[in-house]
């Protein structure tokens, strides 16, 4: 049985990316908010 | 109650008529897909049934609730003193009724167009429709209010209620390849009790929740 | 707080990547090939572990009217789809070499691929309903359905699948399995669930702050 690393490298490789980038998305998303209501508070 | 059935009833008239024709369309158009090959017909047959229901119901499920909407009686209906999932129950009767007389007329033009022998397996075949079809019927009549007020209800609504449909075309599907098939349906009563189930837990869900969906 | 989850995740994940490549053997009859496992399996039980979270926070949110568990239902069901999603991805790479093709009707991606319509079809409710009281009813609504559903999809694909058919490579699930994989195995499932718990966080407390942000 050839071991067929391409495979599972494709399959970890992906997972990463995937996971990373949600990971991302969602702490891009909280700084914006962050950086909205910041100006905010600083006026009050 | 009794406004309620009257408007079901006018709906139904006028919406059976363009369902009948559609039912009447896909068949044309399933004879110019698969027509040619006998063989692969005959195969794929029980599927195209269901298949013919299905594009049929989306049609009609789809517009339970426009009516309404669009004549602005969904409040009406909201303030309707009582219980709520009592609409739902009638809603559902009615839709049932319309697809069962759809399915009735499709499985009559089925019979005469692609020249089967249907006379002993009608009673099985009730029973195995009977049941898919309160499926449909109960799960469509619910998303059919959730997605009557969006914008793009004609896409939401099938994309909700395919998937979910999925186990039980499945079923239906199987059951009717056997039953046509000439075989009791005993050899697919797991398949049935599928079915069974599938309607228990559609239906109780349907009117526990409706309440919360005709609040909006 | 997050910080702490958050650290504590990795030091998981890395752990699941040691076992999964450096402890677990090379597999018998499958080759290396199988280690692909180690990302499918947590991935599933992540993802219905989520779904039963949306499920019952759903419930709660239509009986009690809380916002969080709202907000809860709403997270935790974008990240299920997200794991189903790499489910289905990571079973269809290891379906290539191990069957032949990247795609087959076998019992568990037929499943996992309507759990992943069905709530892909929830967020896009969500996504299409401006009012957030009703979106999130309605939403509620279908959590329930769709959770409901998914025994009835297990048993109808299974007996699709299953009957009629010698039921040779179906489940590459335990049975027989040395120690050592299993153990790789458990490693990773925990390392899976830290990973949701921490992401459904994450998007509960964004969730949150869009809201403040929007009132």
């Amino acid at each position: 049985m050839p071991d067929n690393w391409g495979f599972v490298l494709l399959a970890y490789g992906l997972a990463a990316v995937v996971l990373i980038v949600y990971w991302r998305r969602l702490v891009r998303r909280e700084r914006a908010l962050e950086a909205e209501s910041q100006p905010a508070a600083r006026r009050t | 109650m009794v406004w309620k059935d009257l408007l079901v009833e006018r709906r139904s008239k006028e919406t059976l008529n363009a369902l009948f024709f559609f039912a009447l369309l896909l068949l044309f158009v399933f004879q110019f897909a698969v027509g040619p090959d006998r063989e692969r017909l005959a195969g794929t047959l029980p599927g195209l049934l269901w298949l013919g229901f299905i594009l049929t119901g989306l049609l009609g499920l789809g517009r339970t609730f426009v009516v309404e909407r669009e004549n602005d009686c969904w409040e009406a209906l909201r303030l309707t003193p009582g219980d709520k999932s009592a609409i739902y129950v009638g809603k559902l009767a009615g839709n049932l009724l319309l697809m069962l007389v759809v399915e009735a007329i499709l499985v009559a033009l089925f019979g005469i167009f692609f020249n089967l022998d249907l006379a002993g397996v009608v009673p099985a075949l009730v029973v195995v429709i009977g049941l898919g079809t309160v499926a449909f019927a109960a799960v469509g009549t619910l998303f059919a209010a959730m997605t009557s007020q969006v914008r793009a209800r004609e896409l939401l609504f099938p994309v909700l209620l395919l998937p979910v449909q999925a186990p039980v075309l499945l079923a239906t599907v199987k059951a009717t390849e056997a039953v046509l098939l000439g075989e009791p349906l005993g050899s697919v009563a797991h398949w049935l009790k599928l079915l069974g189930a599938a309607d228990v837990i559609f239906v109780t869900v349907g009117v526990l929740t409706f309440d919360f969906v005709l609040e909006g | 707080m997050f910080r702490v989850v958050g650290g504590l995740t990795l030091v998981a994940l890395a752990a699941g990547l040691v076992m999964a490549f450096g402890v677990a053997p090379r597999e018998v009859t499958q080759g290396n090939v199988q280690r692909i496992m180690y990302l499918h399996v947590p991935s599933v039980w992540v993802a219905y572990l989520a779904f039963a979270v949306v499920l019952v926070a759903s419930i709660v949110y239509l009986a009690r009217r809380l916002d969080g568990a709202d907000r809860l239902a709403h997270a935790s069901a974008e990240v299920g789809v997200l794991f189903t999603g790499l489910t289905i991805a990571t079973g269809s790479i290891w379906g290539k070499p191990t069957w032949g093709t990247w795609w087959t009707w076998d019992a568990r991606l037929t499943s996992v691929s309507i759990l992943f319509v069905m709530y892909l079809g929830y967020l896009l409710l969500r996504g299409m309903i401006e009012d957030p009281d009703q979106g999130a009813r309605y939403a509620a609504v279908l959590g329930i359905v769709a959770a409901f559903n998914i025994p009835l999809v297990h048993f109808s694909v299974y007996w699709w699948r299953t009957l009629h058919q010698p039921p040779s490579l179906m489940k590459p699930g335990p049975g027989t399995m040395p120690g050592v994989i299993v153990a790789a195995l458990m490693v990773n499932f925990v390392a899976f669930s830290l990973l949701y718990i921490y992401f459904v966080a994450m998007r509960v407390r964004l969730l949150r702050r869009e809201a403040e942000a929007a009132a």
